[in-house]
């Protein structure tokens, strides 16, 4: 059996790799996939946890994660589309006009 | 009966006031609404007199309760009028007096746009009157002082593009003030000390509810103030009632509001500033009599504020050019003379010249106002002259009464006067005497000039054409003449030995004012007569024999023997002067002060500041909201990393 701490690992490498595209890329369907990938970082620290404990709750919580994720990509989509529809671009320094 | 029908007396006025203000639109229907409703009050209160004789004395003080006014506490004050005989006297002179004023105004006021909301203020003021007389406590007698001051301020205003009129307005209301303020302080000490605001004991379901005026001895003996200077409780009540009365009755030091009212229309000099809202100082000091009987310091104040101003105004009258000034004036001065009956105890003395007074003064009020209406809005004196062919009536009735206010036999002025005189020659008010004595003879020369002014000599300015007033302004004039000529008899000294007593009005005060008939002094009334005579004659005189040296615009005759003592009277000693640079120079001076240096600099120095530092705050803030995402998000991340790394090594 793999170790708990191996998928722990993982788990905060994705984690790592999902903040640092979400910092420094610009275009959004990236920095909305950077996203993503945190999500299921997080996701599999749940069900690694869940697992360790021999309990249903962290993958109880998994299925909601995943059910909020996905409604979110609708949401962020299709924003994403109305953005690129008015500016022309996806790119996020771009939208910047709610600069003080 | 008599329960509720004296209600009849303040609340017709009161129905004709409010169909003014909201129903009647136009000014026939104006005129005629409220000249009724003062004449059936008139007649109300002439039927509700007449039940009262027919009561014996003890019992002639009808007291009604409309409801409570005021309950808290150990204060009760019923909303609450009385008819006794001081005020029934006080009620017929209002009604009376005001009746003729409100039929004469149809014809002043005829054409003017603003008539329907002149009679409303006239009806108003007649309602508040009435209250003010026929109070049976302080505070509604407050209610009515104040409500003749209010009516008072729209009156003299009436004509509010005037900007004279408006500020003579706002002068009357300020000086005022002044005396309203020791009225207060005077209601409130009244109550301290007597736990009631009533006047008599009143019984009211079932309990009595005690007066004040009966109860004056609890307080004999009592004092206030520093140990080595106690002043008795009465003193000081009685004094702040006297200045109350100084400012509503315009004495000395207060007077100067009154000779500034006249920029009202005529009529409301007469009514208001003449026959009765002036005279509610004197009405009030011969009401709490007892007070001021129980303080003979206040009543040595109270003498000579009277015997003053009677001198200031009596001298200030000759002096003036305006034919409503002369008249203004003169109330001042006989105003101090009833001011100064008070102070010498002779009180029915003071009601009774206030009622000669009431029906002189505003028959001559009336009669100028008949000279103005004729003369095309003439009021300077040296414009008139040679007015007694073109308006006979009105010379006639103003001779009438002016003979009446000089004193002459056997008009009412001479009897009122006498009696005054003759008190204070009883009772060895020599100084008093000799001012009170001296300003009669003044009365009588000012009154022969302004004569010989009108109505004697040639017209000396032709720009208009004097026309005689219509009937509905001569008539009043002819009523109020006869009343002059015959008002003196309500109150006949015994003048020889055998003479049937003939003292009605002190009779019929004796209920209220338990005074007796004082003795007729001949050689008073001898020396007055000549005097009055005399000086009248010289009056008329001098001016008629020096009429082509007036001149429009010009200096008096006298002039030229009195020179700076002339300018002295013609301001009035300067009272006005001296207000101006003690109170009023000062207090814009404050005013400019607060308003060009401190409200500029200070308080909005103080906003603007506030509102630029947070401008500038915000300034600083603002360039953290860059807009870029990621900037955000890094902060957010940065923040998360913080707060779990403090968890991680602290938190444990």
């Amino acid at each position: 059996m793999v170790p708990t701490a191996y998928y722990i690992l993982l788990s905060a490498a994705l984690f790592a790799i999902g903040v640092l595209g979400v910092l420094v890329r610009r275009n959004a369907m990236v920095v909305f996939m950077s996203v993503e990938l945190m999500l299921n970082a997080a996701n599999l620290a749940l069900v690694t946890f869940a697992r360790e404990r021999l309990s249903v709750d962290g993958q109880v919580l998994v299925f909601f994660v995943i059910t909020v994720a996905a409604a979110e990509v609708a949401v962020g989509l299709a924003l994403l589309v109305a953005i690129f529809r008015t500016k022309r671009t996806a790119d996020v320094d771009e939208v910047s006009t709610l600069r003080g | 009966m008599l329960t509720w029908l004296i209600w009849l007396i303040p609340l017709l006025p009161l129905v004709g006031f409010l169909l003014n203000v909201f129903f009647i639109r136009q000014e026939r229907a104006a005129g005629l609404v409220a000249s009724a409703m003062v004449v059936a009050s008139f007649l109300v209160t002439l039927v509700a007199t007449f039940i009262l004789g027919a009561l014996p004395e003890e019992e002639r003080l009808i007291q009604s309760v409309a409801w409570d006014w005021i309950t808290t506490g150990s204060l009760y004050v019923p909303f609450a009028i009385m008819l006794d005989p001081l005020t029934a006297v006080m009620t017929l002179l209002v009604t009376g007096v005001g009746a003729l004023i409100h039929i004469y105004s149809i014809g002043y006021m005829h054409g003017d746009p603003r008539v329907v909301r002149y009679f409303a203020y006239l009806n108003l003021f007649v309602t508040m009157m009435l209250f003010l007389v026929m109070a049976n406590n302080m505070l509604l007698l407050f209610l009515g002082w104040e409500g003749v001051g209010l009516c008072s301020f729209l009156l003299i205003g009436f004509w509010f593009e005037r900007k004279v009129a408006a500020a003579a307005a706002v002068k009357a209301f300020v000086v005022n003030r002044i005396g309203d303020a020791a009225f207060i302080l005077a209601m409130l000490a009244i109550f301290s000390n007597f736990g009631t605001l009533n006047f008599y004991d009143l019984e009211h379901q079932g309990q009595v509810v005690p007066g004040f005026l009966e109860r004056i001895p609890e307080i004999a003996g009592l004092t206030f103030g520093p140990a080595w200077q106690p002043i008795a409780i009465a003193t000081g009540i009685s004094f702040l009632l006297l200045i109350g009365a100084s400012g509503k009755s315009a004495q000395v030091p207060l007077f100067v509001w009154l000779p500034d009212a006249m920029a009202g229309p005529t009529p409301v000099s007469a009514l208001i500033h003449a026959a009765t809202m002036v005279t509610a100082g004197v009405y009030m000091m011969a009401r709490t009599e007892p007070l001021f009987v129980a303080s003979p310091t206040t009543q040595s104040w109270v003498v000579w504020i009277g015997a003053l101003t009677a001198f200031i105004a009596g001298s200030a009258a000759i002096a003036q050019w305006d034919i409503k000034r002369v008249l203004a004036y003169s109330t001042v001065s006989q105003l101090g003379f009833m001011v100064a009956a008070c102070g010498m105890g002779a009180y029915v003395a003071a009601i009774f010249h206030l009622l000669t007074h009431g029906v002189f003064k505003a028959l001559l009020f009336l009669g100028s106002g008949s000279v103005i209406h004729g003369t095309h809005e003439t009021q300077d004196m040296r414009k008139m002259g040679g007015l007694r062919t073109a308006m006979p009536t009105t010379f006639w009735t103003y001779v009438v009464g002016a003979a009446a206010l000089a004193g002459v036999v056997p008009l009412a002025g001479f009897w009122s006067k006498d009696e005054i005189l003759a008190h204070a020659v009883a009772y060895g008010y020599w100084p008093q005497l000799i001012i009170l004595f001296l300003t009669s003879l003044l009365t009588a020369f000012y009154m022969g000039r302004q004569v010989a002014l009108i109505f004697y000599g040639q017209q000396r300015d032709h720009h208009y054409h004097a026309h005689e007033s219509s009937r509905v302004m001569t008539v009043p004039l002819v009523v109020l003449a006869v009343g002059a000529m015959l008002a003196g008899f309500l109150n006949l000294p015994t003048l020889f030995s055998g003479m049937p007593a003939a003292h009605l009005l002190t009779d019929w005060l004796h209920p209220v004012l338990h005074e007796e008939a004082g003795k007729f002094n001949l050689m008073v009334a001898l020396l007055a007569t000549a005097g009055a005579v005399g000086m009248g004659y010289l009056g008329w005189w001098a001016y008629t024999s020096n009429a082509a040296k007036i001149k429009v615009g010009g200096k008096d005759p006298a002039y030229h023997y009195t020179g700076d003592l002339w300018d002295g009277m013609e301001q009035a000693w300067y009272v006005d002067v001296l207000y101006n640079t003690v109170v009023i120079a000062p207090f814009r001076g404050l005013g400019n002060f607060l308003a060009r240096v401190f409200d500029p600099q200070g308080i909005d120095g103080l906003v603007v500041g506030v509102g630029r530092l947070f401008g500038w705050i915000a300034g600083g803030l603002r360039q953290l909201q860059s807009g870029y995402v990621r900037t955000y998000a890094l902060v957010f991340t940065m923040g998360a990393v913080l707060i779990l790394g403090f968890m991680l090594i602290f938190a444990r």
